[in-house]
């Protein structure tokens, strides 16, 4: 029991961190109904700058670089190239964001060489002792992040006029520009929003547990897609769910590997893709996704 | 396909046609006589990209439907027919054939998930063949030789033995595998293009777009929207197996790392710079996509700008991923179509001039 | 149409033949061009990559993959080693040109790279990455080109023309778990832990840990993991509720660092001993390098850059005055004997005057004591077995060259010793 206690405990920490990430492919998928490749990129982006600013300015100072760094390049991208682009579809703009995402992480990969970069965080290696149970402090201070950015996200949404084009622009584009909501301002805010959100998800992604950011830091972006959908593309609270039960899933098929055997092992890298699919198969727009309604 | 003037334009045409393709076939036909191992190999790699790419392209440019699990398709053909062949005992050809047949399956076997599935759900929906697929890769062993991998038998064709040993010399060139399998290869690909070309021509292709652009209208207007469009996955799935025997071929050995989530991305990336839609463009986008990084890591020395490996600086590997990825945003900006959209372009231009100058000539020749 | 389009496939056809007929005589591919086995001016045997004046060498490194920094060094030691013999007057009458390509740990690179470069290099010095190698281990036999490869697993051997340097990973972690029982109070009956990675390097380690826990009445907890997992909490927790009295660690330094770290930090303090990839002394400057420097250790044939021994004085004082501020980590001892294997093949073939790929494969094979500046010393008289059953142990220190210094001397354990290496 103090086992599965302990695994539970742990996949929720990794799962605050997965919903932190997944939440920047939300934000961007609601306003524009893209799915952002570019994000592992951007989380990149973000833990580099956090990494070589905080020896010159401290901590807090570096952080607070790096989401305004990683904002930038977040706005960047949208300004210079998504909103230029001439696509048919919505699949093609994730196929554009593929090719930007091999365009920033080759760059970044080749600036951060082979090095590995301590972020310089107050937290250290200190745990937290509840009982026989042990968590890192970075995961609980990730955990009441992602729950404090939820939380306001859903007020934003809810009461900023900012929130309220977003939503209307999610619902039906054409209608919101003909209210006078500016479209491309709405989805510029959103890329600049997912940039910033990634550069503290890239903190939480390089700090202990972790030793700090290398060239494979960016890879574990893809466990936030399964996070992200099992919750639903377009829901905030739904990327906190999901990036809750990938974590969890995950950590209780690695822990209980041994016993699990007969899957093969390993098993806990593919488990959250299954979880996936089975929930999509019950529920095609997620758990809290909301369902495309079309009338003839 | 409806020609206002058959009887005048046909035999023009048909002259033009065969001067266009007639260098290129005898080009393709040369060039093992003359170029070294290396660029036979990179064309045979370029030649499994393009049916692959042609594959996705169905799904993702005509269909309008993203996949990611491109590369597990890929793996079932090729580990399908390593095991139909070595273990169960299939004649190879046979077992290239129902390789192909077992990607489809696979395809099919996922078609539930992807009728109910729409867009973003679905594209990241397959991320899991990537990701399943890799685990079984590795963990079934018996079947797929686990990390370690398998040798592939290769191909025999009537008592023709796409290896090196026997020994063959065509006109004073020794042929080994890759010589043999160059000729496999041109006349895969070119099937491959031709069914495509017929699948987007018909009706089939037609109602493909009509769902991509218009699913609703298209329900409406008869189309049986769910199964063409689990249709066009297992179709696409199929041409992933293919390409997959072809470059398990090629590789003379199966390993898992080679079907992961970058040999997916890389075909998605093909169809964007090649022209999605297109059967040609997607040869192109193959093209594009697999030589560049062999060209410029070979001749990246006589290049300004990329470093000596090793010496700091942008290597060609790097050098060939910033140019592959700026290839694929460039496309969207300054090119829409891709490379199929800009040799239709120039095309329409030439035939242009060419219609120009028969008419000042057609009263002569109707003598 | 039909006369006009059956006159145009006669061309077409005409066209087609004559230009095939024509390639017989014009193609530098036509037989008769080659030189295999051919003699050279010098009375020497030459084969595919010796010219009259060059001997050609490749590397297929990886130098924007996961490797890159092992791969750089080894490079750059390669380099250095090659452009010193050259200075000196070179081998037979002849300078050695490396040829590096770059695969980035990728497949079809490394198979496209080797298809390129294989037909005109005598050998390779350099091949980085077992599922390159394996990928292509039938081609490389085939070919009878000597290779190198930089990588420890078990099933890369049993070839002839490759030649696995020092120990691999299986002997390593038989030699590391009579360390632990040893010298780390581990007794029979205890469990201990291992991570490991998914693949060859982590599943040649686990043969090994498996086959000494069991002749030493141990039990074996395994942990696979993906190299691109990072966070080791998981495993920690349950190594923690199996009661493990120690762990073996044959994954990356990233994974190796989060283990340790995550398992101090939860009180599981019991000595970690690791393969010779769980370790680069970049950790050391992490927050996880205190955790390190405490109860880990590593395994390895090769001689840590620290040790002072001429060789390596020298090889240390010349790699620092070519690349300065470059890190001297494992790679550039590894690349440098690596290089050296390869030079002391081509002059006893020079002696022998047979340059063929055959000649430098036998005179690869008749060395039966081979080195011991670089590593412990060598048999390469067969090649179905390790070349060496020897290994270090290793320890990090931040003060050290290359951090890392020897905690123990090379020994061969008894079990290492009789250990029949599995045929795959």
């Amino acid at each position: 029991m103090a086992v599965f206690l302990e695994l539970l405990v742990n996949g929720v920490s990794v799962g605050a961190v997965y919903a932190l990430i997944a939440l920047g492919f939300v934000v961007i998928f609601k306003a524009t109904e893209v799915v952002n490749f570019t994000h592992a990129s951007l989380l990149l982006a973000g833990g580099y700058v956090i990494a070589r600013m905080h020896p010159l300015i401290g901590f807090w100072a570096a952080l607070a670089a790096g989401i305004v760094a990683a904002a930038l390049v977040g706005a960047l991208v949208e300004f210079l190239i998504l909103r230029r682009a001439h696509v048919g579809s919505r699949g093609v703009l994730a196929i554009v964001t593929i090719g930007v995402d091999i365009l920033l992480t080759t760059e970044l990969t080749r600036r951060i060489g082979t090095e590995v970069l301590a972020l310089g965080d107050p937290w250290g290696d200190r745990v937290l002792r509840l009982g026989p149970i042990t968590v890192a402090e970075t995961r609980v201070v990730a955990l009441a992040v992602a729950g404090a950015l939820i939380a306001a996200f859903l007020l934003a949404f809810t009461f900023t006029g900012w929130g309220v084009a977003m939503r209307a622009t999610a619902e039906d584009a054409e209608t919101a520009a003909l209210m006078g909501v500016r479209l491309g301002r709405v989805s510029l805010s959103a890329w600049a929003v997912a940039g910033a959100l990634a550069a503290v998800a890239a903190l939480f992604l390089c700090v202990f547990p972790t030793p700090g950011l290398d060239r494979g830091t960016a890879a574990v972006a893809m466990k936030a897609f399964p996070a992200a959908i099992l919750g639903g593309l377009d829901s905030t609270s739904g990327a906190l769910a999901g990036g809750l039960i990938v974590g969890v899933t995950e950590t209780l098929m690695n822990g209980y590997q041994s016993e699990l055997v007969f899957l093969g092992r390993g098993i806990g890298d593919a488990a959250p893709f299954l979880v996936m699919i089975v929930i999509l198969l019950l529920r095609p727009s997620g758990l809290f996704g909301t369902k495309e309604q079309a009338r003839v | 396909m409806s020609d206002p003037t058959p009887s005048a334009a046909t035999p023009g045409r048909g002259v033009l046609r065969a001067a266009l393709w007639l260098p290129v076939l005898a080009a393709a036909v040369v060039v093992p006589f003359y170029l070294e191992g290396f660029w036979l190999q990179a064309g045979l790699f370029a030649m499994s990209a393009a049916i692959g790419a042609i594959g996705i392209n169905l799904l993702t440019g005509a269909a309008g439907q993203l996949s990611l699990g491109h590369a597990f398709f890929l793996a079932a053909g090729a580990y399908s027919y390593v095991y139909l062949s070595s273990d169960v005992g299939l004649p190879t050809p046979l077992a290239a054939l129902a390789a192909v047949a077992v990607a489809g399956v696979c395809g099919g076997l996922f078609s539930p998930i992807a009728g109910r599935l729409k867009g973003a759900y679905l594209g990241i929906a397959t991320l899991a063949l990537i990701f399943v697929g890799q685990h079984i890769l590795f963990n079934a062993e018996p079947v797929t030789g686990g990390f370690n991998g398998r040798p592939v038998p290769p191909m025999e064709l009537f008592g023709f033995v796409f290896a090196d040993t026997p020994e063959l010399v065509v006109l004073d060139v020794p042929f080994g595998s890759l010589e043999r399998l160059w000729f496999l290869g041109l006349a895969l690909l070119a099937g491959a293009a031709a069914f495509a070309r017929g699948v987007l021509r018909g009706r089939p292709g037609l109602a493909l777009i009509a769902i991509r652009d218009q699913e609703i209208a298209a329900g409406v207007m008869g189309v049986p929207v769910a199964r063409y469009r689990a249709g066009v996955f297992v179709l696409s799935s199929m041409y992933g197996g293919l390409a997959g025997v072809l470059v398990a071929l090629v590789f003379q050995r199966v390993v898992p790392d080679h079907f992961g989530i970058l040999l997916s991305l890389d075909h998605l990336a093909m169809i964007v710079i090649g022209g999605l839609g297109s059967v040609g463009g997607a040869v192109a986008g193959a093209a594009f996509v697999s030589l560049l990084p062999q060209l410029l890591t070979r001749y990246g020395d006589a290049l300004p700008l990329v470093a000596e490996p090793g010496s700091g600086g942008v290597s060609p590997a790097e050098a060939a991923r910033i140019l592959y990825g700026a290839a694929v945003v460039a496309v969207v900006l300054f090119l829409p179509g891709g490379l199929a959209g800009l040799a239709t372009r120039l095309g329409r231009v030439r035939l242009k001039e060419l219609k120009w100058a028969k008419s000042a000539a057609a009263p002569e020749s109707r003598r | 149409m039909g006369e006009i389009s059956s006159r145009a496939g006669i061309a077409a056809l005409a066209l087609l033949s004559l230009a095939v007929a024509a390639t017989g005589c014009a193609s530098g591919k036509a037989t008769g061009g080659g030189d295999a086995g051919a003699a050279s001016d010098d009375g020497v045997r030459t084969g595919p990559g010796v010219a009259a004046t060059t001997i050609t060498v490749s590397a297929l490194t990886d130098l924007t993959g996961p490797y890159a920094s092992f791969g750089k060094s080894q490079t750059q030691a390669q380099q250095l080693y090659f452009d010193q013999v050259n200075a000196s007057g070179g081998v037979c009458g002849r300078k050695y040109e490396l040829v590096v390509r770059d695969h980035g740990y990728d497949t079809q690179k490394a198979v496209a790279a080797y298809t390129e470069v294989a037909p005109r290099s005598a050998a390779i010095a350099q091949f980085i990455g077992s599922p390159m190698i394996t990928a292509l281990k039938q081609r490389i036999d085939g070919d009878k080109l000597l290779t190198i490869p930089m990588a420890w697993a078990t099933t890369l051997l049993g070839s002839r023309a490759i030649q696995v340097t020092g120990t691999t990973y299986d002997i390593d972690m038989i030699n590391g778990v009579e360390f632990l029982t040893k010298e780390k109070g581990v007794q029979p009956g205890d469990k201990i832990g291992h991570l490991y990675f998914e693949g060859d390097y982590g599943e040649s380690a686990l043969n090994g840990s498996k086959y000494a826990a069991d002749k030493l009445g141990l039990q074996v907890v395994e942990q696979k993991i993906k190299a691109t997992d990072q966070d080791m909490s998981a495993q920690v927790a349950a190594f923690k509720a199996a009661g493990v009295k120690a762990v073996l660690v044959s994954v990356g330094p990233r994974q190796t660092a989060s283990l340790v770290g995550v398992s101090l930090a939860k009180g599981m303090d019991v000595p970690f001993v690791g393969s010779n990839s769980a370790y680069s002394p970049q950790l050391l400057g992490t927050p996880a390098g205190p955790a390190l420097l405490k109860d880990f250790y590593y395994i390895s044939a090769g001689t840590p850059v620290s040790v002072k021994n001429p060789a390596m004085q020298k090889l240390v004082a010349d790699y620092q005055a070519k690349y300065p501020g470059e890190t001297l980590d494992s790679g550039v001892p590894t690349g440098w004997s690596a290089a050296m294997i390869v030079d002391e093949a081509m002059r006893k073939a020079c002696e022998a005057k047979d340059l063929s790929r055959d000649g430098v494969l036998t005179a690869h094979r008749s060395q039966s004591g081979f080195g011991g500046d670089f590593g412990t010393p060598m048999d390469f008289t067969f090649f179905d077995r390790p070349a060496s059953r020897s290994s270090y142990v290793l320890k990090p220190d931040k003060a050290a060259l290359g951090g890392a210094v020897v905690f123990r001397e090379p020994e061969v354990s008894a079990l290492a010793k009789d250990y029949p290496i599995p045929t795959s």
